[in-house]
């Protein structure tokens, strides 16, 4: 019966060191920093995007690896925004957000591996009629 | 001018829907007459539509849900009904009618009766149990609460202009496609479930964000309990997987109004992948409805045990497990469609598995039961209607995951029954329970519970004579969804399922005569002290009804069952914690964005139901101004002075100590 009360005092500090921020939502910090952080991640997502154009195109590395490359390069732009831009850190105070992308990566790879193996299965196994008789010897 | 839209889309020539239509609309003249005469729209608009604190759209939400369950109930009857009668003969519902009927029944019951019903549990509970004064998005919370109600607007419009989808609850292409189903059914099932979902994703998003964040001081994850944790797996669930159900029916949409080709027979697309991809929704969404329904459980077993819930931990495991591994068995709804042995395998395995985590948790609340004083209130009938229920649903489960066995019960009556136990015996059951349970510290006055038993021993009764004949006829191979029958063998249990029906009625007429007896009654049935049922968690330490700001002061909690702590030092030190220095309080402005864009969203789904192009675009850029005009507000808080904190606290503190001098009258030791 009694009461939900309590220390009153306990509340005066109540931002601590260790809260977990949003992205987004960190504590204010010099606005020179941000503004240097932000053009650096431009700077690095720019060079990524015009490398992978000019791969694509030229015969700099071997033929066949450029699939390959290019793969190497799209995983680099998206670390790119998710450090400059999202500002996912291995700090303590990025906990949830770190525990948000990773659970947010096993939904997709479990939706998307999942569907491209069930699918595949299904149309090898549910293929149409004309193309069943074409397969035939 | 108006699309597709003309007189031929009233069904003047069906009695059947008109009649109910006008009936339906006398009501609702009926009742804003009602309001009018009596001057209550004020206090509706300041207090209710525009409100964003969380308790009232809790409340709201389950009114909702409330009201469509009848709704998705009178459906119910219907079929067992024609089933009944249509044996050799044609019934009374004509084919078409009965295909719409049994979509409604599905897409009501699922999206918009036990849907709202959990999101209002969750909306209503979460900031009460953690020490909260809100959700995180108070405003957004409303805008997702109005969404819904506008989803479920378009679904009943559809009784009245038009016609609903013929086509099951999950619209499956090619049927779904406009070669083969060219009427506004099937739109205005997208438009009412792509319209809700965003709703319901907001909710989502508010609730994880909520216990993620907000927590009072001292709630660590493993002191908040357990209903906060499947809600919080509920809740993830929801994020994850709504966006997928939004982009199969967006592509459905696009199919129908663009004449694309994702999911017809020709020009490379694939029905298959609608299946898919709203499966890879579909089940999670099950496990959306019954997280919770597992936490409300929790809680009633260990209040009415009188003893901490057993195994808290493995509890929290488990949910964590159902929530991770319900993203992993999708396939076992369609392991007929061709798939291989080894993938039909690993689905099987992986359904079978889930139902560890299932059992840990059934386990648990048998052992919380186990030398703790039971007493058998009616949310504790419930709950253990719902043990018994739920295990054979279960076990019927672990049977259609075998894929061989799957194969001879796919779509028959024995499928329906299944899910009927799971979801009615799982999740109706929790919801009955957990209004029962909190009503009073909803309204301030607690439920009839002689009413009360009746409608649980009518529900538990019913519910088996009406479903496990439909075991038996699928055993004996009726498939789902059937017209007419043309076996005669299968009457006298289609019969014996009419009679459960009949039993249900009596159920709902006396849940609905516990609601009409206990308001009648309710200074009789007040409660005074804000903890009816000695509880554990910290929504009992407020006041019944909560003030609108939950807490005077923000609780600190020092261990696992915040409120029984606090309770157990107040009894054996025979007074209250001293008095708190009060202090004011900021709480957010009511706004009335969410019931503006929800209106401006259900005249966008209904315009896009009948092509009218220009009315979609004009509902939509108002829709989308009702933001602009909330994002530019300059005011969002008032301060609830320090006095008026301090009045409303007093009093709950003199109701208290008055139940402590109470209780150290009796001697009894809670």
């Amino acid at each position: 019966m009694s009461t939900s009360d309590s220390d009153p005092r306990l509340y005066e500090n109540a931002l601590e060191q260790t809260e977990d921020h949003a992205p987004g939502d960190e504590p204010p910090e010099e606005g020179s920093h941000w503004v240097r952080n932000a053009n650096l991640g431009l700077g690095f997502s720019i060079v990524l995007t015009v490398a992978a154009f000019l791969l694509a195109g030229s015969d700099v590395i071997y033929e066949p690896a450029i699939p390959v490359a290019l793969i190497v390069l799209a995983i680099a732009q998206m670390g790119v925004h998710l450090v400059f831009f999202l500002h996912i850190t291995t700090g303590p105070d990025n906990t949830n957000n770190v525990l948000a992308l990773a659970f947010g990566l096993l939904v997709v790879f479990v939706v998307v591996i999942g569907s491209v193996w069930i699918m595949s299965h299904l149309n090898q196994n549910m293929m149409p009629m004309d193309q069943l008789m074409k397969m035939q010897p | 001018m108006f699309g597709k839209l003309d007189w031929s889309a009233i069904p003047f020539s069906q009695p059947l829907p008109l009649i109910t239509s006008f009936v339906l609309i006398l009501i609702v003249i009926g009742l804003l007459i009602l309001v009018t005469v009596k001057k209550w729209w004020p206090y509706l608009w300041h207090e209710w539509i525009t409100s964003v604190d969380h308790k009232r759209i809790g409340v709201m939400y389950c009114l909702l849900g409330i009201l469509m369950l009848i709704r998705g109930f009178a459906d119910a009857i219907m079929m067992r009904t024609q089933q009944a009668v249509a044996i050799e003969s044609a019934g009374y519902l004509t084919p078409e009618h009965y295909n719409q009927i049994f979509t409604a029944h599905g897409t009501i019951m699922i999206l918009f009766g036990a849907m709202p019903l959990v999101l209002g549990f969750m909306n209503y509970l979460v900031p009460l149990q953690l020490g909260v004064r809100d959700v995180a998005f108070p405003t957004f919370n409303s805008v997702g609460f109005w969404l819904t109600a506008s989803g479920a607007l378009l679904v009943n419009v559809s009784l009245f202009i038009g016609e609903f989808a013929r086509t099951g609850w999950l619209p499956y292409p090619p049927l779904s496609e406009t070669t083969y189903t060219p009427g506004v059914g099937v739109d205005y099932y997208l438009w009412a479930v792509q319209i809700s979902g965003i709703g319901t994703l907001i909710t989502g998003i508010n609730i994880v964000t909520t216990i993620l964040k907000m927590r009072c001081r001292g709630m660590s994850y493993l002191r908040m309990p357990v209903f906060c944790w499947t809600a919080l797996a509920s809740c993830l669930l929801i994020v994850a997987t709504f966006p997928i159900l939004t982009a199969a029916l967006a592509m459905l949409t696009l199919d129908r109004y663009a004449d694309w080709n994702y999911f017809t027979n020709t020009a490379g697309g694939n029905p298959m992948m609608f299946v898919n991809l709203v499966w890879a929704w579909g089940h999670p969404e099950v496990y959306i409805l019954v997280l919770p329904a597992f936490g409300i459980f929790s809680e009633i077993f260990s209040t009415f045990s009188g003893k901490p819930l057993f195994g808290y931990r493995s509890m929290v495991a488990a949910t964590l497990f159902i929530c991770i591994v319900s993203m992993l068995v999708w396939l076992h709804h369609f392991f007929t469609m061709g798939a291989g042995p080894a993938v039909n395998t690993f689905f099987g395995i992986s359904s079978s598995i889930i139902a560890v985590g299932t059992g840990v948790k059934i386990y648990n609340w048998i052992f919380t039961m186990y030398g703790g004083r039971v007493r058998f209130e009616v949310p504790m009938l419930w709950s253990l209607g719902f043990i018994f229920t739920f295990i054979i649903g279960g076990l019927t489960g672990v049977l259609l995951a075998v894929p061989p066995a799957d194969f001879l019960t796919h779509n028959s009556m024995f499928l329906v029954a299944h899910f009927h136990n799971v979801i009615v015996g799982g999740v109706v059951f929790a919801l009955f329970a957990g209004l029962e349970y909190w009503f009073p510290k909803v309204f301030g006055f607690g439920l009839h519970p002689t009413w009360g038993k009746a409608a649980f021993w009518c529900a538990f009764v019913g519910f088996w004579v009406t479903f496990a004949p439909l075991y038996v006829l699928g055993l004996l191979g009726m498939t789902r969804r059937l017209q007419h029958i043309n076996i005669p063998e299968w009457g006298p249990w289609l019969y014996v399922s009419l009679a459960g029906v009949g039993i249900l009625i009596l159920g709902v007429i006396s849940q609905l005569t516990q609601l009409v007896v206990s308001i009648r009654d309710r200074d009789k049935l007040r409660d005074v002290t804000g903890d009816p049922w000695d509880g554990r968690s910290l929504e009992w330490a407020t006041p019944s009804p909560p003030p609108f700001f939950n807490f005077a002061v923000m609780p600190n909690v020092e261990g696992e069952e915040a409120y029984w702590g606090i309770k157990l030092r107040a009894v054996e030190t025979q007074q209250l914690a001293p008095e708190p220095k009060y202090e004011a309080i900021e709480m957010p402005l009511h706004s009335s964005v969410g019931f503006f864009t929800a209106f401006f969203t259900s005249v966008f789904g209904f315009a896009m139901v009948w092509h009218i192009w220009w009315m979609a675009i004009l509902a939509l850029v108002l829709a989308f101004a009702g933001f602009v005009v909330f994002a530019w507000r300059d005011k969002h808080e008032f301060e609830v002075p320090a006095e008026e904190v301090a009045r409303v606290d007093r009093a709950r503190r003199m109701a208290r100590e008055a139940f402590l001098a109470r209780l150290g009258e009796q001697g009894a030791v809670p």
